[in-house]
């Protein structure tokens, strides 16, 4: 699965850090979800896309092998 | 995130402490006085030394058990998912040794006892491991 949440974080010009805090998770949780090592639950993913004030799917997109 | 069945992040000290307690205990236990476990089983329920014994091992098993099983500061998914792989590996790591102790040893005694920290103490180096890289990953991109 890919993101464009490291875009969306520079057009709305928040931090990993402060995207962390309104979501609930650390920083790291962000950075690993950002260098697609981690795949967010459902719940987060829906978290983060209300941050944004976007729908899910133009934020998180699918692969061809997932 | 919701989670169930972990200590708060204090316990972490507090097992950490346990732990050290435990280790001169057990280190200088024939110069205390005490005999190695084998010896406690024959000499009755409330020996001083089955006392002796079973107290140190209970202070090490609750120490890891803490230091295991307690939150992190930010207690989060990736977080927890971590911890179940860790788990995961602490278990195949223990069946593993387990096997090959009952196939080559006979020495029940001592593989109950490895038995007792082995997975423990893998899943907790293991899981600090993940952390860590997850750290370093995290000052590598800045």
């Amino acid at each position: 699965m890919k993101n464009n949440i490291r875009v969306e974080r520079a057009i709305k010009n928040i931090t990993q850090g402060e995207l962390a805090e309104q979501v609930g998770v650390s920083r790291q949780t962000i950075n690993a979800i950002e260098s697609n090592k981690y795949v967010p639950s459902t719940v987060l993913a829906l978290k983060i896309s209300r941050v944004f004030g976007k729908p899910l799917e133009d934020i998180f997109t699918l692969e061809d092998n997932d | 995130m919701k989670t169930r069945f972990l200590f708060p992040y204090w316990c972490r000290y507090l097992g950490y402490a346990l732990i050290i307690a435990h280790v001169p205990a057990a280190l200088f236990r024939n110069s205390l006085g005490f005999n190695s476990p084998a010896a406690t089983s024959n000499a009755g329920l409330f020996s001083n030394h089955h006392v002796f014994f079973v107290s140190t091992t209970l202070a090490m098993a609750i120490g890891l058990f803490l230091v295991a099983f307690s939150k992190e500061k930010i207690e989060d998914e990736q977080i927890s998912q971590l911890r179940l792989d860790s788990l995961q590996w602490a278990i195949y790591l223990n069946y593993v040794l387990l096997t090959v102790c009952l196939i080559f040893s006979s020495d029940k005694e001592h593989i109950l006892l490895l038995n007792l920290w082995v997975p423990l103490i893998f899943l907790i180096i293991r899981f600090r491991w993940a952390i860590f890289r997850l750290n370093s990953s995290l000052s590598r991109e800045g």
